[in-house]
């Protein structure tokens, strides 16, 4: 019991979680999500599942279900002949428990 | 005062001012033609002013918001949406506030002509409106200060006895007015032998002056044969006095002093002039016989006779006419007593004050005239007071003209706006063109000419139902009629409606 309180128990917000939780990712493809309770955002790709959903969890004081992520691949780009690449981002899509709601957009 | 005495302009009344609130004015799209709900509670009640509580409910709000962001929504670009695929949500987030205003102000102006509707007011002027309360999620509640036109029955005017003036020119005023001509025509005549000036004689002189204090000869202060008609009051006060009495040939020292309004420099110094006087001149006799009607580019006399004739006439009819339409206006509003509202009535007053200040303000520094000193440009109270009644006065009978008018179904066509337009434009000869475009472009503008043509159509109208009888009178007696009839006698001042800006 005493352990079960320890877990509940609310974690400071650390400065690496706003690095984490810096970007949401609004577009149409992300809000399609929203119906079945998941969140985009951009997340750095440094950035682990368990760190993602202990952000989100603390930041935002939401219940995660799960963290699904991906990564996408800079585009390849030439310029006056010239290689050169984008960036590659990594996505974090966030799934919250039942019930739970994060009006990601004000925060 | 004739002109002031009219009624103010018609056409633009104040009913089709408020009528074209943004609302109605622009096409509506579909949705909003839906009509919204609302309370509308009167608050107070005195006289002509009104006070209304209106409520339109949140809902109403918030529905009229979520249409307006939709309609926005379709072509609003967001980055990571494709254009019209935004979510609501997001939309409300982003621009809800500024949809809010406008909505807002669309819900105020519609709900104000509603309610105004509801409860039956006609609004003299724009309502003045005060949002009390709004908040997002709340009910909007604004209170309505409003002026009414009073409601008045328009009195019988048909068959109003009315008396026309009729005069015609006879023989002895057609011959005063040859006698006018030919005096101003007239030719003068040497006088031979030593004879002293008189009042009227006009002599040639040779005049140079200098200022008195320092004895400088300032430039326009010299002049060689110059014909100075004595008692003409051409010259400076006193300059002319000192020459009577005084002989061809003679040497004069005249010394006057310039005028308070004269030009920077010289004003209110004194002057010496060495005028010598080379030749007096006396008036010839005028004759008016053919020879004269012949300088004048007339065959004889007679026809010149006709045309002076013919020309007082139609002076004489444009009085009577003018005394006419008085006399009916003056009867309308003997017949007429009603509260008018205050702010018509404010608005009339100070444009009124407005006009004739200018004009004052443009009178006296427009000319050098001996009496600038005197005459103040400020209007003084009891001025005020007279012009408080003619204003009054004005947006009476403009309601009353407007009331009639509209009864009777008459209106100002095109084409006689056409017509006003190409009057209007050929009293500016050479500008006809800027004319007509200031007009073509300027929508308020054509309404101004509109006024005055819709007043014109009422009187005509009332004048044919009216039982007008005529009376002939003298010349003399016409103009005393009118002259009567303005009181003060003074500035005559041209009605607001008829001015028009220069194009």
């Amino acid at each position: 019991m005493a352990k079960k309180a320890e877990k509940t128990k609310k974690t400071e917000a650390a400065e690496w979680m706003y690095e984490i939780i810096s970007n949401p990712h609004v577009t149409e493809k992300g809000t399609r999500g929203s119906e079945h309770g998941q969140v985009t955002f951009k997340v750095p790709m440094s950035a682990t599942k368990p760190q993602i959903k202990q952000a989100v969890e603390t930041l935002f004081e939401v219940k995660v279900k799960g963290v699904n992520t991906l990564i996408q691949k800079g585009k390849t780009k030439r310029f006056k002949g010239h290689k050169g690449f984008r960036g590659d981002v990594k996505k974090a899509i966030v799934t919250l428990e039942q019930g739970q709601t994060i009006d990601q957009f004000n925060a | 005062m004739a002109e002031l005495a009219d009624a103010l302009d018609l056409g633009s009344s104040a009913v089709r001012r408020v009528g074209s609130t943004p609302s109605t004015r622009t096409n509506l799209p579909d949705y909003r033609k839906e009509e919204m709900t609302m309370q509308v509670k009167e608050l107070k009640k005195s006289g002509l002013n009104h006070e209304l509580e209106v409520t339109v409910t949140a809902q109403d709000i918030d529905k009229r918001v979520d249409q307006r962001l939709q309609e926005v929504g379709k072509t609003i670009k967001m980055p990571g949406f494709r254009p019209g695929k935004v979510p609501l949500k997001l939309l409300k987030q982003k621009y809800g506030k500024a949809i809010m205003g406008e909505v807002l102000e669309i819900a105020v102006n519609e709900t104000s002509t509603k309610a105004l509707k509801e409860k039956d007011l006609k609004p003299a002027l724009q309502p003045k409106i005060e949002v009390k309360s709004f908040d997002e999620g709340k009910d909007l509640t604004y209170t309505m200060s409003v002026e009414v036109l009073p409601k008045f029955d328009v009195k019988e005017y048909k068959g109003i006895k009315l008396q026309k003036l009729v005069s015609k020119p006879d023989d002895k005023a057609v011959n005063e007015a040859l006698e006018k001509i030919a005096s101003n025509n007239q030719t003068t005549v040497k006088v031979e032998g030593k004879r002293a000036a008189k009042d009227g004689d006009t002599t040639v002189i040779h005049f140079k002056g200098r200022t008195a204090d320092d004895n400088f000869e300032h430039p326009g202060m010299e002049g060689d044969d110059h014909h100075l008609k004595l008692g003409s009051g051409m010259f400076i006060p006193g300059f002319e006095e000192q020459l009577i009495g005084k002989k061809a040939g003679d040497k004069v020292e005249v010394k006057v002093t310039f005028p308070k309004n004269y030009s920077k420099e010289l004003a209110g110094r004194d002057a010496i002039f060495d005028v010598e006087i080379k030749e007096l001149r006396e008036p010839g006799e005028a004759k008016i016989d053919d020879d004269f009607a012949k300088s004048l580019g007339l065959d004889s006399l007679d026809a010149l006779k006709t045309a002076v004739q013919e020309q007082m006439q139609q002076e004489y009819d444009r009085q009577s006419k003018m005394h006419l339409k008085k006399t009916l206006m003056d009867r309308l509003d003997e017949l007429h007593d009603f509260e008018i509202p205050a702010g018509m009535h404010d608005m009339e007053f100070n444009n009124i004050l407005g006009q004739i200040e200018h004009e004052r303000a443009h009178h006296v520094h427009g000319e050098h005239c001996d009496h600038g000193d005197d005459y103040s440009d400020k209007v003084t109270d009891k001025e005020k007071d007279e012009l408080k009644d003619i204003a009054g006065r004005r947006v009476r009978l403009g309601l009353v003209l407007s009331e009639i008018g509209t009864k009777n179904n008459i209106k100002v066509s095109d084409v006689e706006l056409q017509k006003a337009v190409i009057a209007e434009a050929q009293r500016y000869p050479g500008q006809e063109r800027d004319v007509f475009d200031y007009f073509s472009k300027n929508r308020g503008a054509l309404e101004t000419l509109r006024a005055p043509l819709f007043e014109q159509k009422v009187v005509d109208y009332i004048l044919e139902l009216a039982d007008v009888s005529e009376k002939t009178v003298s010349g003399e007696e016409l103009l005393k009629a009118l002259d009567e009839d303005d009181g003060e006698g003074k500035e005559k001042s041209k009605k607001p409606a008829a001015k028009k800006k220069k194009a």
